[in-house]
């Protein structure tokens, strides 16, 4: 009996082919959505978390605090807070910190001959090598000697040689940089391999001098922007954030000055904020189902109304009313899992064609799928309860004379 | 076998009440052919409808094989009109979508008959009105003669007590209503109970016993030799 009720109920929904698509649109956007929303949410995910956990999730960033603006002070960067004294004493202080290195940053022009390219300059130690895991792949690194003696030497990253020089080699020749309308002329030592792009952005697209160079020309100051600290392993990273945030609030006498980042915390800053998104777009795919549900309901009203006359005929053959409300039921039912049958499959389409283009891998997870199916079984049950009732309840002899 | 016994519907539209049928009485004997005359407005389709069970009494008891089924609930109904009732309309009532054999498969499947059975009984039930060769055509493809005789075999497939025809020449030209007329007396010759509802005298006179119904009430209750 529930076979030949799930035939009458694909018989029917197969006469009217147009309309059952139609009507099953809604769901078939719905669940699409859900599908892809999950699985680039999950794709970029796995993207990002991967490539935090290849540069080793022990790298700490320590910033310097914004002062709040008040007594018609504006509020500023405190940028005249952190020395080269202080990043050894940090590292000193703190047993679970293997290295400290400073780093100040700038954003110019590299030229040669007539040719040009925006980038940025860095100014660090020779350990920025281990803490980035980052090696030259021409020529050497500057050394202790060039930090010691401010030598004009650069290491360049793979994307300014690429764009600056055709023969790919730039050892023993001159670059200049310009920036704030100055000139300044540099020896480049070294070539750096080129290294993915992670959460501390592109390292591809900056050269690298001496952070001695680069306080005593570009920056004219003996202020250090910001340091990168290297806990002993990643197991140790939150000890030593907590050692960096001891000793720095006691230097300072205060909280406000300064700001640190464990590379965990821009983890779970990123998995919020995915999070978030994934919530929103599933708020708004679920607005999508509610509406797929009503279209659902509004056909299967249309439907009871047109075969009136039939539920009469089933009705005086002696169909229980049972039987003729899980025949509209299951209509409305089939309708709906197709519908997100048809939805998975676009949109695992979709996010994989979105996988490709942001160069993520493609996870459709079967949790997202079943819960798709389920969500879209559940939207056709309730919004095909009201019509199916309906029509189990019409009275034989009203059904059997409607015209 | 079926006895009625002051039958009375009466429906309530707002406040007005209509008096369908008045404390109506009378006797089915197995085997009959009667018929049930009136012009329309005399309630003979609220008797079909009651002797149908496709409508409950307003009051008065209905016996069927000497038991009271008046004031049964509508799943007791529908078990009553699947297995004791066939009927012929005059309208057909086929299911247009589905083929000839589907249609007179229908009773069988909400009696719960299996699907081998149900196909032998409908194909045998098509060849005996003469159907045989066209099992597989849907109901617009064969004539309104044709399509009567599918409701009869329909309302024959569960072998029912008692067929209910309401008007079942009304929308054929007189040679196919004679024809289906024949049909029912075979029919009547094999067994089966049959009433006949309807308003032309020719059809009634094809009955051995006619009950004339006038304004909800019995007129004449005639018996012919």
């Amino acid at each position: 009996m529930f076979y030949e009720t799930f035939k009458i109920a694909i018989n029917s929904l197969g006469r009217n082919k147009i309309r059952t698509l139609l009507s099953m649109l809604g769901i078939i956007i719905g669940v699409g959505a859900v599908i892809a929303v999950i699985s680039v949410a999950s794709g970029s995910q796995a993207q990002v978390t991967g490539s935090i956990s290849s540069m080793g999730s022990n790298l700490i960033t320590i910033n310097p605090g914004i002062s709040s603006g008040n007594f018609g002070k504006l509020s500023s960067t405190a940028s005249d807070q952190f020395t080269l004294e202080l990043g050894r004493a940090i590292e000193e202080f703190s047993p679970d910190v293997k290295r400290v290195i400073p780093q100040n940053q700038s954003s110019g022009y590299f030229m040669v001959d007539d040719k040009n390219y925006q980038a940025s300059l860095v100014g660090t130690t020779a350990e920025y090598q281990e803490v980035n895991n980052f090696k030259p792949q021409i020529g050497k690194f500057f050394s202790e000697y060039d930090l010691n003696n401010k030598t004009n030497t650069i290491v360049l990253g793979s994307e300014i040689v690429d764009e600056l020089y055709e023969d790919n080699n730039p050892v023993g020749d001159k670059i200049t940089y310009y920036t704030n309308e100055k000139h300044y002329v540099f020896k480049v030592i070294g070539v750096m391999e080129e290294k993915d792009r992670g959460i501390t952005g592109n390292l591809n697209d900056s050269g690298y001098i001496p952070i001695t160079t680069y306080l005593s020309s570009i920056g004219n100051s003996k202020y250090i922007n910001s340091f990168m600290a290297q806990a002993e392993s990643s197991e140790k990273a939150d000890n030593a954030v907590k050692e960096i945030e001891y000793f720095l609030a006691k230097y300072f006498e205060s909280e406000d000055n300064f700001k640190i980042f464990s590379q965990d915390q821009i983890l779970s800053t990123i998995n919020e904020v995915t999070g978030t998104m994934t919530l929103m777009i599933s708020g708004i795919a679920a607005i999508s189902l509610l509406v797929g549900g009503i279209g659902i309901m509004n056909i299967m009203l249309v439907s009871v109304t047109e075969r009136t006359r039939e539920i009469g005929i089933r009705k005086a053959l002696g169909a229980k009313r049972y039987y003729i409300l899980i025949q509209f039921l299951l209509e409305a039912t089939i309708m709906s899992i197709i519908g997100g049958i048809i939805g998975i499959i676009f949109g695992s389409i979709g996010s994989y064609f979105i996988s490709q283009l942001g160069g993520w891998p493609f996870i459709v997870e079967t949790s997202s799928i079943l819960l798709a199916v389920g969500f879209s079984m559940s939207v056709g049950i309730f919004f095909g309860i009201y019509p199916a009732l309906k029509a189990s309840k019409l009275d034989p002899v009203d059904a059997l004379s409607y015209e | 076998m079926i006895e009625v016994e002051n039958l009375t519907k009466i429906y309530k539209n707002g406040n007005v009440e209509v008096k369908a049928l008045k404390e109506v009485s009378f006797k089915i004997k197995k085997g009959e052919i009667l018929s049930i005359m009136g012009p329309s407005g005399s309630g003979k389709s609220t008797l079909m409808n009651l002797l149908g069970f496709l409508d409950t009494p307003t009051s008065g008891k209905y016996y069927l094989r000497g038991k009271d089924v008046s004031g049964l609930g509508e799943n007791k109904l529908a078990e009553l009109r699947n297995d004791y009732v066939g009927f012929v309309f005059q309208q057909f009532n086929l299911l247009g979508r589905t083929t000839v054999l589907h249609n007179v498969e229908l009773p069988l499947i909400y009696g719960g008959y299996s699907k081998k059975e149900r196909r032998e009984i409908a194909k045998d039930l098509l060849e005996k009105v003469g159907l045989g060769h066209r099992l597989k055509h849907f109901p617009n493809e064969i004539s309104g003669g044709q399509k009567q005789r599918v409701a009869i075999a329909r309302a024959l497939a569960n072998n029912p007590d008692l067929i209910l025809a309401d008007e079942p020449t009304g929308n054929l030209d007189t040679a196919t209503g004679e024809s289906i007329m024949d049909l029912f007396h075979d029919l009547n010759e094999q067994g089966h109970t049959i009433v006949l509802v309807t308003h032309e005298e020719n059809i009634a006179e094809h009955a051995r016993r006619k009950i004339s119904l006038i304004d909800g009430e019995i007129r004449k209750d005639e018996v012919f030799v």
